[in-house]
């Protein structure tokens, strides 16, 4: 009893480091992917891509356009966020990019009601 | 039926078996996050205050009693009248040049005001001009040649002397996208009186127009 008693300890000694092991291994590939996701940058464009929006008489954003997104950027999701000085979501949008020739302007609506003064950057994302 | 028995090895094969299946789930759960490929940016918005005066202001009216002749840079105020066969359409745009806004910039808040210096029982309308025009040129005949919208951006009792403000807002964002603001045509849309507000060449300057801009590029 006693020599079954240390190898069941001796076994879930192993279990539970290499569980361990493995919620280590997982933390450590997901970092890594991270950084495997900034190098795939190249895919669709390497530059930031310019936005405009557009106002209506209230003041308040009823469109914004990404000029001169490539050609190579066709297919993928493009989201804008409209955040105030301090960084803050006021409304987002996204759309596919469709296909054009030679880069094309990409216009997003549905932010809701957001008054153009409040808005300090836009945060634009292009997801394949 | 035999029954199961819970030997030492099988229970650490169980045990086993769960570690590397639990190991797996994680596996798999990380290669769904390597499918995606991102590109983020930000683009920071710079905001100012270019304010508009009697100095970048350029005004006429047009008459279609006399549909060849030009207010030009003389007129000290702008006729309205809405007299059939004889009315007075009044021109007034800002030059923008001075504020260096690019064509991705636009406006934030824009206001237009203008004094009524003779007043009447008419609404004045401003509808938004896309095309160029000059004081120094337009005439009644010209007017047709202009690009004008047929919506009214706003408008304006004249009942009473004193400052009218219309907000522009939409035209000016428009206007900065476009390179240039050409401005208004103020016409009556309702009314039978002859009213006048104050040119930029008026010898009063708190009567000659003005336009606040608040402005983002």
């Amino acid at each position: 009893m006693k020599r079954l008693v240390n190898i069941l300890g001796a076994v879930l000694a192993a279990a539970l480091l290499s569980a361990g092991v493995a919620a280590a291994a997982s933390l450590t590939f997901s970092t890594g992917q991270i950084a495997a996701g900034s190098a795939t940058v190249t895919g669709c464009t390497s530059s930031a891509l310019t936005a405009t929006r557009n106002a209506n008489n209230s003041g308040n954003v009823t469109q914004v356009a990404v000029l001169n997104v490539p050609q190579a950027c066709a297919g993928e999701t493009l989201a804008v966020t409209l955040e105030n000085n301090s960084h803050v979501s006021l409304g987002n949008s996204s759309t596919t990019v469709g296909a054009c020739i030679g880069g094309c302007t990409v216009t997003l609506t549905g932010f809701g009601t957001v008054s153009a003064a409040s808005v300090g950057f836009y945060a634009l994302s292009l997801v394949e | 039926m035999r029954a199961f028995r819970i030997t030492p090895a099988r229970l650490a094969a169980g045990i086993l078996l769960g570690s590397l299946s639990c190991a797996g789930v994680g596996y798999a759960a990380s290669l769904g996050l390597v499918s995606k490929s991102l590109h983020a940016w930000n683009q920071t918005l710079t905001k100012a205050n270019c304010n508009q005066s009697a100095a970048t202001a350029d005004d006429t009216f047009v008459q279609q009693g006399s549909p060849a002749s030009t207010a030009g840079a003389t007129a000290t105020t702008l006729t309205i009248r809405p007299t059939a066969t004889l009315q007075d359409y009044a021109f007034i745009r800002f030059d923008l040049s001075g504020c260096s806004l690019p064509t991705t910039g636009g406006a934030d808040s824009a206001v237009l005001t203008v004094r009524v210096t003779t007043s009447g029982n008419d609404t004045i309308s401003l509808f938004p001009v896309t095309s160029s025009w000059s004081s120094s040129t337009l005439s009644w005949n010209g007017v047709s040649g202009l690009t004008i919208g047929s919506t009214a951006t706003g408008s304006f009792s004249a009942s009473s002397t004193g400052n009218k403000t219309v907000t522009v807002t939409a035209d000016v964002d428009t206007a900065i996208k476009a390179g240039t603001l050409w401005g208004w045509e103020l016409r009556a849309t309702s009314g039978t009186a002859t009213v006048a507000i104050g040119a930029s060449e008026n010898n009063t300057s708190a009567n000659r127009p003005s336009m606040t801009l608040s402005d983002e590029n």
